[in-house]
């Protein structure tokens, strides 16, 4: 999932406080916590509410569709829903702002969040983790599934650096040690011998740019 | 109401001269709050526990107990007022936990013009009020109880359901002819459009009740059978894909609307969890208060609450149930956390002070007047300041 925090509002504000009639166009895609028609909706609320206290009168449009990263499905359905719109905010990720941006050249599309990693949802604590950096080159048969470049804070390939401190990481005592659970997950698989493996740098070439479907 | 009882702070009160100690109250109480005493033989209450369903008080044969809410005269008065009020001869008694609050008893008992008398658990309600409503002239009367499996007070429905029997059985050789009294069960329920489901699994994890199913294929399925209505997963939906029967967002709007054109400023709306506030029959609320009560604090919604502030309303109040007295199994922890995100956001745009949650219980009569009076206190004071 492509984890997001929403925007400050007098930051939004400030975006769209030229415009008037504006569409909140949400994404049901990847982005978490969800950013559907509720977030959208909420939004808009807010936004009205923001606009009174500085004297500005809004009007919003709420949508929302499958991914905004899909330059076929914005064509096709968010782009008939422009009709008198004069700007767009989206509540994707930064790739489904930028398709959007791309697509509408002639109105201006404002982010309503930061984009911050991929990472996995634990529920219980409304916690979300980064867990892959999209490095092209998955190392994570080596590791008992755990990525030491995302979990691992310098992204050590060969073990741990010798500063973690009761499992948790020397540059963030909040954060666990990456190759602290590397082990232990390794050592419940019985797989502690993968440590032994000398890994080379990485090619960072690997991560790319573009791939062909 | 019970003067004896009020003056104590409690909302009931166990009176020893009259107990007999027959342990009926011990046996029915669900929460385990009314005990005897295997040594002394006497029967106690633990106001702690208690949950003033009013189970105990409407089947105490030696009048022991003394109830604030809805105790025999504020009943009998209120049928003497109401019956002049709305001019009719049908009584509908129903549970606010199973009762539909905007449409649908119509259609459930057939019935368009009733009187209504909805309180929390008709298993409150003694024998005496319907013998009463019958001998104030009241020709139907029709009751509208929790499924069994579905009472939040355990027994309620159940006692209602025996309660009744045995009245029907009375009448009938009275000569009232066969089931004088109609009971029936219902319970609030969710509804889902699968159309509009993302499958994102918000619902499968907020349900308290197992009820929300994700198939993959397949998408979301509810078990109604295991849904309570509580309303959470509708609240929690982030696509907006779910409602609660007779409970629609859309009929909450339009009574924020009703409610905000007779009120006056500062307007205060109250929602109020209605396991969590017994209001009294003859509530007179300020005129710059109005309330709405909801199947539990869960059921209300950002959008309510934007909706209200966006409608004129000056604040937003929230009374619930502590986590422990949550009648929808923590539910009620979850709405004050997504109540705190929502003031987070407000306090972006300088409006958080408007929206206030607060957890109170029925046990403690005065803790939910205290807590708005306060409230509304402070809005005035900024009010006059800032009209001034």
């Amino acid at each position: 999932m492509i984890v997001t925090t929403q925007k400050p509002l007098d930051e939004l504000l400030d975006f769209i406080s030229t415009y008037s009639n504006i569409l909140i166009a949400g994404c049901d895609g990847c982005t978490q916590p969800p950013r559907g028609l509720r977030e959208a909706k909420t939004l808009s609320q807010l936004l009205e509410l923001g606009g009174k206290l500085r004297n500005k009168n809004f009007s919003f449009k709420t949508t929302t569709i499958a991914k905004q990263c899909d330059y076929y499905l914005v064509a096709s359905m968010l782009k008939p829903q422009l009709e008198g719109v004069e700007a767009v905010l989206s509540l994707a990720c930064g790739i489904g702002v930028q398709t959007l941006a791309e697509l509408f050249p002639e109105i201006p599309v404002f982010p309503a969040q930061n984009t911050h990693f991929m990472g996995a949802e634990e529920r219980e604590g409304a916690i979300l983790e980064e867990r892959c950096a999209g490095c092209g080159d998955c190392l994570l048969a080596l590791t008992g599934g755990i990525c030491p470049i995302a979990r691992c804070t310098k992204g050590l390939l060969n073990g741990a650096c010798g500063g973690s401190k009761d499992g948790k990481c020397e540059l963030n005592p909040e954060r666990d040690c990456g190759w602290i659970l590397i082990y232990e997950q390794l050592k419940k698989k019985g797989k502690l011998d993968l440590l032994k493996e000398f890994r080379p740098p990485r090619d960072y070439q690997l991560t790319g740019w573009k791939v062909s479907t | 109401m019970s003067e004896q009882v009020a003056e104590a702070g409690v909302s009931l009160k166990l009176n020893e001269d009259y107990c007999s100690n027959c342990s009926i109250c011990s046996s029915l109480c669900p929460f385990e709050a009314i005990k005897r005493d295997t040594e002394t033989g006497k029967t106690f209450l633990e106001i702690e526990k208690c949950q003033v369903c009013g189970i105990c008080y409407s089947t105490c044969p030696a009048k022991a107990i003394d109830i604030i809410y809805y105790d025999l005269n504020s009943l009998i008065k209120y049928l003497a007022r109401a019956k002049q009020e709305y001019d009719c001869d049908t009584l509908v008694i129903m549970c606010r936990g199973s009762a539909p609050n905007f449409a649908g008893i119509e259609e459930l008992f057939g019935v368009a013009k009733f009187i209504p008398l909805s309180v929390p658990c008709v298993g409150r309600i003694p024998e005496e009020i319907y013998l009463n409503a019958i001998l104030m002239g009241i020709k139907e009367i029709y009751v509208l109880a929790c499924d069994e499996d579905y009472c939040r007070y355990d027994r309620g429905s159940p006692v209602t359901g025996r309660k009744i029997l045995a009245l029907n059985l009375l009448l009938e050789q009275l000569g009232y002819g066969k089931e004088a009294i109609a009971l029936k069960r219902n319970s609030l329920k969710v509804k889902a459009d699968k159309d509009l489901c993302i499958a994102c699994g918000n619902c499968v994890f907020y349900c308290p009740y197992d009820a929300a199913k994700l198939e993959s294929p397949g998408g979301i399925n509810f078990d109604l059978t295991a849904c309570r209505g509580c309303g959470l997963c509708v609240a929690m939906c982030p696509a907006i894909a779910l409602e609660l029967e007779n409970w629609e967002g859309e009929s909450i709007s339009t009574l924020i609307s009703k409610l905000s054109s007779e009120m006056e400023q500062p307007k205060i709306l109250v929602f109020r969890c209605q396991w969590a506030v017994f209001p009294p029959l003859d509530e007179e609320l300020a005129p710059n208060i109005r309330s709405i009560d909801l199947p539990c604090a869960a059921r209300v919604d950002n959008f309510h609450i934007l909706d209200a502030f966006q409608k004129g309303i000056d604040s937003v109040f929230i009374a619930a149930c502590s986590e422990e007295d949550c009648k929808q199994e923590k539910a009620s922890g979850k709405a004050q956390h997504s109540v705190a995100k929502l003031k987070e956001r407000l306090g972006q745009i300088g409006l958080q002070d408007r929206l206030h949650f607060c957890t109170v219980a029925p046990r403690y009569p005065e803790e939910f007047d205290r807590e708005l009076e306060q409230f509304s206190q402070r809005r005035e004071a900024i009010y006059s300041k800032v009209s001034k």
